[in-house]
């Protein structure tokens, strides 16, 4: 009785094991037959530096680098497709590009023509203050923000004003003097995008303000829908470049 | 009370048939009442939210030039079109230009399906605020056959000019006293909005003809005019389209001052300011002028609609500029066009909100969100309409570093 019990359960071992296997045969042979050619076909928009851009007809910048590095970590051939923004989610729809790296967000209303990787960067609207006690937007009251005038950090700063006690809103031309203006003392704080903030540290490294994050908008990787695999595949591997550093020492080079 | 006996189950087996029966029975009721409540339960949905026309309210405005561009036909609830319109009065705009597809009004040849126009018109009246109507993208029945080759709903092939020219009659007669100002096609001088056919101003004045005669003959005092052309440098043989000022010229070469009595036109300032001046081969606000110049150029004094005009301040658009800047174009060229064309009868801005967002750069023309959060420049725009704006500078000069 015993016998039977433990050939039973040998036997339901193996098959367990052998299932296992053939499933992850099963998906790393699936990720290259999935794609049309021997390439993974990127699509890129080569406007917006420092994320993408051509320097001496080279496309460069840290999505580029990303990619190359993403490639590498799944083994991938890489075809470049350069596009225009409004382009971007017609050339996958079209089969032309099997993924986009371009500073795209998650569109909820796409989600039929795209499948969505873990976010590799977060382009939201970030706190700037020189005084490390002025972390938070609630804390606003009776103090001077600056901000870019029009810009996304205007509403946002309109819609905290209907929410605290008054702050005084001191509005700029462009980002970068919005934080002129903190790191010169003439504000207490400033709300302006991560990407303007890290572009003007680079210009002024020895400036240490505190930076705390108010809106989020992440930048994600769009992948074709058929390319299920491919999409857990690169899934994994931003898992795998974020715990051993490589992402933040790629964000370090074009942004911080 | 005395309770009735219990049945003995363990030793009667009539009993016993007789317990089963009161289980399936008990069961049933059970069930049947949980259908019910399901069913109850189905029919405690929110109601929709409840539409009612307000008092009946009026448009103050310091800049009775400015208009705005909706987007309403493609609103699916009621309230979405009166709070949009709501925005618009309280912007201090006392003019608003909708598209009214000819696909959804007329679906087919014998059927009107006038519900989605009426309320626009009915919430637009109740705001104060005035219609100026564009018309335009042909019902597939009165497109050519589609099984001989794909069209597009801009292709309004010749046949089917006088259907076209009727449904227009009907429009304004439906709307007479409500809305007498029509815009006839939108941008003929693009390939894609004349239905992928090599662009024809010849053949646009044809088909304006036939609208002009039906409409004068049903609303004579409506106002027909002529369509707004995109703004490009398209040369001659381009499949893209031509450019605006030839294919202007060409109009009245081809009969528009004898089919129309106004000029819509759609001027955009792209990267440039407002007071920049024009030239052939630039694409700017003033670009208008030029236009302008044509319309007397054939002796056309007629009155003009600059139907469509504005910035973009698109990150991800080579020609879009700041958000401060877009702002700050926005109020000057309104106020150039206040004081400097009293040829146009009207300015306005492209688009007061869509009903979804685009997910790119047209997003970045808007007022409003498409969840109804003004803007910025919607502040902007209002306070100089209402008369609130007393602070001569938008931003703070740079800080000191000194």
């Amino acid at each position: 009785m015993a016998a039977a019990a433990r050939l039973k359960l040998t036997i339901l071992l193996i098959g367990c094991a052998v299932a296992g296997l053939s499933w992850v045969v099963g998906q790393w042979r699936a990720l290259r037959p999935a794609l049309p050619s021997e390439f993974v076909r990127i699509g890129v928009d080569p406007s917006l530096p420092p994320f993408a851009f051509y320097e001496n007809e080279t496309l460069v910048g840290f999505e580029i680098d990303l990619a190359y590095t993403l490639a590498a970590d799944i083994a991938l051939d890489i075809q470049w497709v350069a596009l225009g923004f409004d382009g971007l989610y017609d050339a996958l729809r079209a089969d032309r590009v099997d993924l986009i790296i371009a500073a795209v967000s998650p569109d909820p209303l796409r989600r039929s023509d795209a499948l969505y990787s873990r976010p590799y960067y977060d382009a939201g609207l970030v706190l700037v203050s020189a005084n490390a006690e002025l972390v938070d937007m609630s804390n606003l009251a009776g103090r001077k923000l600056a901000y870019a005038y029009g810009s996304a950090a205007h509403s946002e700063a309109n819609r905290w004003l209907r929410r605290i006690s008054p702050f005084y809103t001191h509005p700029y031309e462009i980002p970068s003097i919005a934080l002129d203006a903190v790191r010169l003392g003439a504000v207490d704080a400033a709300l302006v995008s991560a990407t303007d903030m890290q572009l003007y540290r680079r210009n002024h490294p020895a400036w240490m303000p505190a930076t705390t994050s108010v809106t989020h908008q992440p930048f994600v990787i769009a992948v074709n829908p058929r390319l299920g695999v491919l999409a857990e595949a690169l899934d994994r591997s931003l898992d795998r470049l974020e715990a051993d550093g490589t992402l933040a020492a790629l964000l370090r080079r074009w942004l911080y | 009370m005395q309770l009735p006996p219990r049945p003995d189950l363990r030793h009667d087996a009539d009993s016993s048939t007789s317990a089963r029966a009161n289980v399936r029975e008990v069961l049933a009721t059970t069930v049947l009442r949980a259908i019910v409540i399901i069913f109850l339960c189905t029919l405690i949905v929110p109601s929709p939210p409840l539409v009612s026309l307000t008092a009946q309210q009026h448009v103050q405005t310091e800049l009775p030039h400015l208009c705005v561009h909706t987007r309403l036909m493609e609103e699916v609830d009621e309230w979405k079109i009166q709070r949009t319109l709501e925005l618009v009065r309280e912007l201090g705009a006392p003019t608003i230009v909708e598209f009214f597809p000819w696909a959804y009004l007329q679906p087919e040849r014998d059927r009107y399906d006038w519900a989605s126009a009426d309320r626009i018109v009915r919430h637009a009246q109740n705001q104060g605020i005035r219609i100026i109507a564009r018309m335009g993208l042909v019902p597939q029945w009165a497109r050519p056959n589609e099984e001989t080759r794909q069209t597009t709903l801009n292709e309004l092939p010749r046949e089917s000019y006088d259907e076209f020219a009727d449904f227009v009659a009907r429009f304004a007669e439906r709307y007479q006293g409500s809305i007498d100002h029509l815009v006839i096609w939108n941008e003929p001088n693009l390939s894609f909005e004349w239905g992928f056919r090599p662009v024809s101003a010849e053949e646009y004045v044809a088909m304006l003809r036939e609208v002009y005669a039906a409409v004068k003959a049903a609303v004579p005092n409506t106002m027909v005019l002529g369509a707004p052309l995109a703004p490009t440098l398209e040369p001659v043989g381009s499949a893209a389209g031509l450019n605006d000022l030839l294919y202007f010229e060409d109009m009245y070469e081809a009969g528009l001052a004898d089919v129309s009595d106004g000029i819509a036109m759609h001027t955009y300032g792209f990267t440039s300011a407002p007071e920049v001046v024009p030239s052939a081969n630039r694409l700017n606000y003033r670009r208008a002028e030029l236009l302008r110049d044509i319309m007397l150029r054939y002796d056309d004094p007629s009155p003009v609609y600059v139907t469509e005009t504005g910035w973009n301040d698109s990150p991800r658009w080579s020609m879009a500029v700041a958000p401060s800047r877009r702002i700050a174009y926005t109020l000057a060229a309104l106020d150039y066009g206040e004081n400097q064309w009293d040829w146009a009868e009207v300015v306005c801005i492209w688009v007061m909100r869509f009903p979804s967002p685009t997910g790119t750069y047209p997003d970045h023309f808007t007022l409003v969100t498409p969840d109804f959060v003004t803007s910025p420049i919607y502040h902007a725009l209002q306070a100089a309409a209402r008369g609130w704006a007393d602070e001569e500078t938008l931003w703070l000069p740079p800080p000191d570093s000194n």
